[in-house]
């Protein structure tokens, strides 16, 4: 009996152990590469790739992403106005979708009804917060666009010089290079006056980013490259108005907002000039072009959340060609290159009990959201918060080969001066350096590879 | 018997033989019909859409300058008679909305809504230029079909011709012809240089710089089809349905609302069967009949179905989010049942059947 007894034990206890040994997580042959998204990914690849919602929202959930949606696309005017009221009186453009083209990428000129460029100021040193110190009478960001009757703060006007690059085996591409000169302004600028290019990024993906565990960010973190690799990565802490704390950045392009509700009311207020429960009092107070209208907030609170439900839950396309022979020679290239130090092509999501499609996914984002040194070339010499003028935040990879359809041409980088992905890398340098000489000394072949492996994300 | 049992076997042979050839037949059939319904949804629909769109731009221009010359109630009715064609050759074109007309900015330069009356009033009471280069650097919602809408229909077609200002005339030329330059380069980025998107579509699979494969230009006609009944039925029909809010309806000063939803659903149907007026091309519906007739029947009886239900709404849009609540909802209805058919069945089918 005693000896019965024994034998069922171990075989419980074994038993017990190959069960949690099952639920582990699987090898990486156990998961369909193309799901960039995990469960929230979606099988399409015309230009309206980035704009549906992610799979198995229920009822209620999907009527909330519709209006965001719809609120998306819709244009502002000035006040008072029946529909759609509060238009500047100084913006950036005129809805979401303008900028964001396609829930995409925009074109890289500004002041222009399709322009999707904007531009952050600052003058040296750190507000309270230790945040960006806003230039008076300009803020934070420059409104190159006015209503009827009101100037814009000013105009910027954009030139490209060429660069030549050479790979060692003789083939030459051409860079441009962007010098960006301020004119009309409104009122004199003072001489020291720091100026940063944002292009619009695309906006599909961001509730799983937004669900990545802090932890999990801070553990890709090697500030000080105690590893040796070249690579640092440092995280962002940034300082939210809204609940007044000091936050992990995770959104911008340099990592300088914490979360979708800050980064859509800041684009709302900033972009827009629509003033809403986050950021309620206009953009140009205190300045000449203010309105004296007493509308404020003008976008309704629901509205700015439904939007802010809406950019959560927008699946990610999925991968194509993976089985192709070439994208996976490119897929180790990639490796090899240590591209993936910050690109990181695998992370899994935390818990959202509320919208299963993001809860605990293991997604292929390609990006650990932290800082990286970018080199004098890409820099903009514009501290934001920790990150200094030359780090930015890497870019996720993910739709990256879908630009060219949803943008028609498209552009990279975060002022979009790269018309290819080639380009793109080219201009890698500082922490990127060593992956990108070892790009450069590869053969045009296996050049040609790493693109199309890029290109199939 | 061993001679009744051979006759079956020949009999039996025979008929695989004929299957067999009749299956050829049917493959060869469907691998030339895959390149016609490109070619014929190129020329047939979207560029001879595009070169009525230029056309009727052309037609309304006029119209706008002799009511401009001379501001009767005829030549007033003349263009209203122009802009309501204009805007129903347009809305029909949005059952293909990709391409030039989204890539280079066609659709917001021409059709934002909705119209800004505080600025328009400004800059009408102003002694601002309003030449057509003005009109082309002003904000969106100043151009475009809604502001001369605007002008020559007023609140709910209450305009007089005698009623128009010198200032709201000058601006409604440059607009029209403004409009009519929009018009104009949208038909050039289909049939000439450096676009010529007509011959990307056509050369799908075969050297299109855009579509590497076939499956992928139609897939984009596909997602364009399921995107227009989407911004009719969940968007430009439910935003002011769900608000019981009148002010959110389009097109609301020639109250044209019903029939520009109508217009873009014949746009889809346009598409699917590869026809344009009278002019009759091998549409989509020929490649899924081919392979599944009771899918083809499914689809051009949904559409149907879709755009017969807007007659039931018998008022303006705006009345009848009010007072036809059950019909506008019919329609929705409808339109989501053809949604999820081409998302759930005609996108499978052609993932399935064209894969070059």
């Amino acid at each position: 009996m005693k000896k019965l007894y024994v034998i069922s034990l171990i075989v419980s206890v074994v038993l017990l152990f190959t069960m949690c040994n099952k639920a582990g997580i699987f090898n990486e042959s156990g998961y369909d590469e193309r799901l960039s998204g995990g469960m929230a990914t979606v099988f399409d690849e015309t230009s309206k790739s980035f704009g549906h919602e992610i799979p198995f929202l229920n009822e209620r959930d999907l009527a909330v992403h519709e209006i965001g949606d719809a609120a998306f696309e819709q244009t502002f005017v000035s006040a008072p106005a029946p529909v759609n009221s509060g238009l500047g009186p100084i913006f950036n453009n005129v809805s979401c979708i303008s900028c964001h083209h396609n829930d995409g990428k925009g074109t890289p000129t500004a002041g222009f009804v399709n322009s999707s460029l904007l531009f952050r100021l600052s003058i040296p040193g750190t507000d309270a917060n230790g945040g960006p110190l806003p230039i008076p009478g300009f803020g934070g960001q420059l409104q190159d666009v006015a209503i009827f009757g009101k100037q814009p703060e000013a105009n910027v006007n954009i030139s490209y010089n060429n660069i030549n690059v050479t790979y060692p085996d003789g083939e030459i591409v051409t860079l441009r290079k962007p010098t960006y000169t301020v004119t009309n302004a409104y009122q004199s600028l003072p001489s020291n006056y720091l100026i940063s290019p944002r292009l619009a990024p695309p906006v599909f993906g961001l509730g799983l980013l937004q669900n990545i565990p802090e932890a999990t960010i801070l553990s890709f973190a090697d500030e000080f490259d105690t590893n040796g690799d070249g690579i640092s990565g440092k995280p962002n802490y940034v300082f939210n108005s809204y609940t007044h704390q000091m936050e992990l950045g995770r959104f911008g392009l340099k990592a300088n907002v914490p979360n979708l509700l800050m980064q859509v009311a800041g684009a709302y207020h900033q972009d827009m000039g629509i003033t809403n429960y986050v950021f309620p009092v206009e953009s140009s107070y205190g300045q000449s072009q203010s309105d004296a209208l007493n509308d404020d907030p003008e976008l309704a609170d629901s509205l700015l959340n439904h939007v802010v439900f809406y950019i959560k839950t927008l699946a990610v396309p999925a991968r194509r060609n993976t089985t192709d022979a070439d994208v996976q020679a490119g897929k180790q290239l990639f490796t090899q290159l240590n591209c993936s130090g910050c690109h990181k092509p695998v992370i899994q999501t935390g818990i959202d009990l509320n919208i299963s499609a993001i809860n605990n996914q293991r997604i292929q984002p390609f990006t650990d959201l932290l800082l990286h040194d970018m080199g004098d070339d890409l820099a903009d010499n514009r501290p934001d918060f920790l990150a200094t003028g030359k780090e930015w935040r890497t870019a996720p990879l993910w739709g990256i080969g879908l630009f060219a359809k949803t943008n028609g041409t498209p552009f990279y980088l975060h002022d979009g001066r790269a018309r290819t992905i080639e380009e793109a890398i080219l201009w890698h340098a500082g922490e990127a350096q060593q992956s990108k000489q070892k790009f450069m000394q590869l053969s045009k072949t296996n050049r040609l590879k790493l693109l199309k492996f890029i290109q199939s994300l | 018997m061993k001679k009744i049992t051979l006759l079956a076997i020949t009999i039996a042979s025979i008929s695989l033989g004929a299957c067999n050839k009749n299956d050829d037949t049917v493959t060869d059939n469907f691998e030339t019909l895959k390149t016609e319904v490109l070619a014929d949804f190129t020329n047939v629909v979207a560029v001879k859409g595009y070169a009525d769109l230029d056309n009727a731009a052309s037609a309304l221009n006029t119209a706008i300058q002799n009511l401009n010359t001379n501001a009767t109630e005829a030549n007033l009715t003349e263009a209203k008679n122009a802009w309501k064609n204009m805007r129903s050759i347009w809305e029909k074109c949005e059952g293909y909305l990709f391409g030039p007309v989204e890539d280079n900015d066609f659709d917001p330069n021409m059709d934002t809504w909705p119209t800004d009356y505080v600025q328009m009033d400004s800059l009408l009471a102003s002694s601002n230029p309003l030449t057509v280069a003005d009109i082309q650097n002003i904000t969106l919602s100043l151009r475009g079909y809604h502001p001369i809408e605007y002008i020559i229909f007023g609140d709910h077609g209450s305009r007089t011709a005698a009623s128009i200002t010198a200032r709201q005339k000058a601006y409604m030329v440059s607009l029209s012809t403004d409009l009519k330059n929009t018009c104009h380069e949208l038909y050039l980025s289909w049939t000439a240089a450096p676009t010529n998107f007509a011959q990307q579509v056509i050369n799908a699979g075969n050297g299109s710089a855009v579509y590497a494969k076939k499956q992928e230009a139609y897939l984009a006609i596909v997602e364009a089809m399921i995107g227009i009944c989407d911004e009719v039925g969940e968007g430009k029909m439910k935003e002011p349905y769900v608000a019981m809010d009148p002010a959110i309806v389009e097109s609301p000063y020639s109250g044209n609302s019903v029939s520009d939803f109508r217009d873009n659903i014949i746009g889809l149907q346009n598409v699917y069967l590869g026809n344009l007026g009278t002019a009759n091309g091998k549409g989509i519906n020929d490649l899924v009949a081919a392979k599944n007739i009771s899918l083809d029947n499914k689809i051009q009886n949904q559409i149907s179905a879709a755009i017969n239900s807007f007659n039931n709404i018998t008022v303006f849009y705006e009345e009848a989010i009010i007072s036809q609540r059950i019909q506008c909802q019919q329609t929705m209805a409808a339109l989501a049942t053809l949604k999820t058919t081409l998302e759930d069945e005609l996108k499978p089918f052609i993932i399935q059947n064209i894969q070059d």
